[in-house]
């Protein structure tokens, strides 16, 4: 899948799904903008999973400030940042 | 008095090491850090060093033998002369398991006649120095060989269950969680004990704190354990454990903190926790927790815990009692709450807290300190 902010946004939300389906929570309505810990959908381990994941798929080491809302707060703004982080955007 | 040389702990994922030579003899005197031996896993080889001055009185295990971290390796006394102390066979640590519990000493002398601890009938489920000296005697053996370099006999294996099965070779992660497990049924003497508490207190602060920093990642159950640190700062002995008849109370407060990751149930540890800050220590947390869920805790990061924290609110489970982990006297357990009340937990070693302490901490913990 090439990098572009719909297929991140895509794959980032099928890992969010995946997520939540661990502790029962189905994720499939997930919007892009919605602010995914506001979501109640994933639990602040699942959170850690997926920002694990994140950086391993992505291949962008986060520093610690860098997890924030404002960052990795939705579908979007994840994408976003990965296309930041790689000079993409 | 006699004191014993544990085997260390190289990481997190090793409860079992290979004791890989010893550099002193029986018998022979030795100084304060020297280096009696060494251990290895896999990974690392580890100098086992002497934490007093002292004559080698024993062995308990010997090179190329995999034994038990937290185990006695050898050890120690004030004279060379003096009697090694009665100890059962859990804290020996071999692998693998007997009816009868033995005791270090018996398990030596039993190495020194070439005998097998099978072949000594307990006396009211033990296997002591008594017992094998009885066994001795009536079977021509008396005398034991002094100032020999002995090494433990080995233990028999268990018995497979008469109904058909295979056996599956454990995970790392398995056999740290049978060690774990294992050294809160040999070791602590654990007790339970829970309060119930308004949640509402705990979730303004997190949401507050969590919009003020602008968080991606909910800050309740960090700021709950930073608390706990705060509080086994003021406590020390709610950060301590329980070794040669006396209360070890650390001199840092390592906050370990379960994370369940796939399969894999670690304990990532935030080592010196007493000197940060809140949001150091949220961060700090953050950091090892992230790693963990990447299976790529560091050595450092997966082992030395002092005090535990441990929730099962992600699985909704709204009560649990956590194994202590080795080493430790307080586990905290958080779990879901059920309209806004929740229940606050911890095991604890009874040897080293009272219910009453443990209640204390945890009405303290029940809400965040006031400012």
């Amino acid at each position: 899948m090439s990098l572009n902010k719909e297929n991140i946004e895509t794959e980032i939300k099928a890992k969010i799904v995946e997520i939540a389906a661990q502790t029962g929570d189905d994720a499939s309505e997930l919007a892009v903008d919605d602010i995914i810990p506001a979501t109640g959908l994933i639990d602040s381990t699942g959170l850690l999973e997926l920002i694990a994941w994140y950086e391993k798929t992505y291949q962008i080491p986060l520093a610690q400030e860098e997890i924030n809302v404002d960052n990795l707060g939705s579908l979007t703004r994840m994408a976003e940042f990965v296309l930041r982080k790689k000079g993409l955007l | 008095m006699a004191t014993p040389i544990h085997v260390p702990r190289i990481n997190n994922n090793d409860d079992e090491v290979k004791i890989l030579a010893f550099d002193v003899a029986v018998g022979a005197k030795v100084m304060a850090e020297q280096i009696v031996g060494q251990v290895e896993t896999d990974k690392a080889v580890l100098d086992v060093t002497a934490p007093v001055a002292g004559y080698v009185l024993g062995f308990v295990g010997q090179p190329e033998e995999v034994v038990k971290v937290g185990s006695v390796m050898l050890w120690l006394g004030e004279t060379a002369e003096e009697a090694i102390p009665e100890i059962t066979s859990d804290a020996v640590g071999k692998t693998g398991s007997h009816a009868s519990q033995i005791t270090a000493k018996a398990k030596i002398m039993l190495a020194q006649h070439g005998l097998q601890v099978e072949q000594i009938p307990a006396v009211d489920g033990r296997i002591t120095v008594e017992v094998v000296e009885r066994y001795l005697s009536q079977h021509g053996l008396v005398g034991t060989k002094k100032g020999a370099n002995v090494a433990a006999a080995s233990i028999p294996t268990e018995t497979l269950p008469e109904v058909s099965g295979s056996q599956v070779d454990l995970t790392r992660e398995e056999k740290g969680m049978a060690a774990t497990v294992a050294w809160h049924r040999d070791f602590a003497v654990p007790g339970y004990i829970e309060i119930e508490y308004d949640l509402a207190h705990w979730a303004d602060y997190a949401k507050r704190f969590q919009e003020d920093k602008g968080l991606l990642m909910p800050p309740l159950l960090p700021l709950m354990a930073s608390r706990l640190v705060e509080i086994a700062r003021e406590v020390p002995r709610l950060n301590a454990t329980f070794v040669g008849n006396k209360r070890y109370e650390y001199d840092s407060v390592n906050l370990g903190f379960t994370i369940q990751a796939g399969e894999s149930l670690y304990l990532a540890v935030v080592r010196n926790a007493q000197e940060l800050d809140q949001l150091g220590f949220v961060n700090s947390l953050g950091d090892v927790l992230r790693r963990a869920a990447g299976h790529n805790l560091r050595e450092s990061e997966a082992s030395g815990a002092t005090i535990g924290f441990s929730s099962m609110e992600r699985w909704k489970v709204t009560r649990h009692i956590p194994i202590l982990p080795p080493h430790t006297a307080l586990m905290v357990a958080h779990a879901a709450g059920q309209g806004g009340r929740g229940v606050l937990g911890a095991s604890y070693d009874h040897r080293v807290l009272n219910g009453g302490q443990v209640v204390a901490a945890l009405k303290k913990l029940a809400q965040p300190k006031k400012d």
